[in-house]
């Protein structure tokens, strides 16, 4: 599974919502997930993945894709990518 | 305008002996205990032995990410909300300002806490899940319930250990005869059967050891073979209403919330007082401007403490006065355990049985009754009874915080 996939996997059982319908561009606030909720998550891709978001680029994510991004740098850099 | 009367139209149960009010009352009614050996995962090196625990599975009424997110205590207070919600039939859509939340738990999110410190301490790992906090903080599961039901009428979480449920009740009713609130969602809800709350208890030595026969029969209160109290776990609640906004919407009125009687002993941090206790039992009846005798059953805080019982007889018979020999009186802990903070609001529940249904619930095992607790006891078994005019709920607890609550027939 890609990390996009894998990121709207935990979405979808985190907070009840079709991975298929997941729109990865769409704000997180019009898919219902508000800041304390959206920080939980980040918790769990945190774990998923074995890495680390900074409080700083933390604040840049607005979207699924935004994450996907982070993620998927911050794995380059670990050599995990 | 008269003084506003407060009606009781829902209630809800998640308790070691039946998750409804209907299952929690047959339970009673059958003299049957949920206490039992507790297992090892939760008693780990405590020395406790046993306890009562909710046959509880959070996917009966949660999605898996959403019980993941709700400490055990406020995952019974969600479901023994609900079910005084839908038995209430109380709509708020239209008045959600008018309509609250008073709840009492003696620690919140215990097991959350618990988990969070294992973590951090026993594994040496300090990333913690970023909701520990509200999941773990005291006022979590009442907020829940306002939060779940957009009850956005007064709002107080009491936590007096014992009595905090009780005190919600009495708190909630006087909100309502204030004309603060139309009604109140009002409960309590406990969940500590952890290890290490387990060991905290252990060392007060006020814990009762399994009964070599018969774990089930553990607690004993008022009976001479008593050796402490049996701690349990669970949820109670109700709504309240103003009972002519309830008689004019066609509710269903179980019964009158009418008096409350609320003291501190102020002696010691967990001596029990007599005085303290009787100042509460008869300002309950002063302000439901009832005689001591017509009380038709008392519910006793009951724990089966050695000197608890004694305490709690003998401020009965001085409160009462001459009533009081024909008062029956039973502690239905011997079921269900002490809930602590839910106990007051669990107890409520059980002493609404003689109103409801004619019955008196039994203090289960009671065979040989302490002659230092002079009472009429219920012993052993459940008896038929006329509905009485009112019944009697106590609730005492460490900190020396009484409350006394008084139900009538609606």
């Amino acid at each position: 599974m890609d990390t996009l996939a894998r990121i709207k996997d935990l979405a979808s059982k985190e907070f009840s919502l079709d991975a298929s319908a997941l729109d990865p561009a769409a704000p997180l606030d019009t898919l219902g997930i508000d800041s304390l909720s959206f920080i939980e998550f980040m918790f769990k891709v945190e774990e998923e993945f074995g890495v680390s978001v900074s409080d700083e680029d933390l604040k840049g994510i607005k979207t699924l894709a935004d994450l996907e991004r982070h993620v998927a740098s911050a794995l380059a850099t670990a050599g995990k990518g | 305008m008269g003084e506003r009367r407060v009606a009781v139209t829902g209630a809800g149960v998640v308790s070691p002996v039946g998750t409804s009010l209907d299952a929690f009352h047959a339970a009673l009614c059958d003299a049957r205990s949920g206490i039992g050996k507790l297992p090892a995962e939760v008693t780990q090196s405590s020395g406790v032995q046993v306890g009562a625990l909710v046959d509880w599975d959070p996917a009966a009424l949660f999605k898996e990410a959403e019980a993941a997110n709700l400490d055990r205590a406020s995952q019974f207070a969600l479901g023994a909300a609900g079910q005084a919600m839908a038995s209430s039939g109380l709509d708020v859509a239209d008045r959600r300002e008018r309509v609250g939340v008073y709840w009492g738990t003696g620690m919140g999110g215990a097991t959350t806490l618990e988990g969070a410190y294992k973590q951090v301490y026993g594994a040496g790992e300090w990333r913690l899940r970023p909701l520990t906090v509200v999941m773990a903080m005291n006022n979590a599961a009442g907020s829940n319930i306002a939060v779940r039901h957009g009850l956005r009428g007064p709002f107080a979480n009491f936590a007096t250990a014992c009595s905090s449920s009780a005190m919600a009740l009495g708190e909630a009713m006087q909100a309502i005869m204030a004309g603060r609130a139309d009604a109140m969602v009002v409960g309590g809800s406990e969940a500590l059967l952890t290890p290490g709350t387990l060991a905290a208890w252990q060392a007060l030595r006020t814990l009762a050891p399994a009964d070599g026969a018969d774990a089930a029969a553990s607690c004993k209160p008022f009976d001479k073979r008593r050796t402490g109290l049996v701690l349990g776990e669970g949820a109670a609640a109700f709504v309240l209403e103003d009972e002519s906004l309830a008689r004019a919407r066609g509710a269903t009125i179980l019964a009158l919330l009418t008096g409350y009687g609320n003291s501190c002993d102020a002696t010691h941090m967990s001596r029990p007082d007599r005085e303290g206790q009787i100042r509460a039992m008869r300002q309950a009846l002063v302000q439901a401007a009832l005689p001591p005798d017509a009380i038709g059953y008392i519910n006793a805080h009951g724990t089966a403490t050695a000197v608890g019982d004694v305490v709690e007889a003998e401020a009965i018979n001085i409160a009462f006065g001459a009533a009081a020999a024909a008062i029956p009186v039973s502690s239905t802990k011997s079921m269900h355990g002490h809930l602590l903070g839910g106990a007051g609001a669990l107890e409520f529940a059980a002493a609404l049985m003689p109103l409801l249904r004619g019955v008196l619930p039994p203090t289960a095992y009671l065979a040989q009754a302490d002659p230092a607790c002079k009472l009429r006891h219920v012993p052993g078994e459940a008896q038929r009874v006329t509905p009485p005019r009112a019944v009697m709920s106590n609730s005492f607890a460490f900190g020396g915080s009484n409350v006394a609550l008084v139900a009538q027939r609606a």
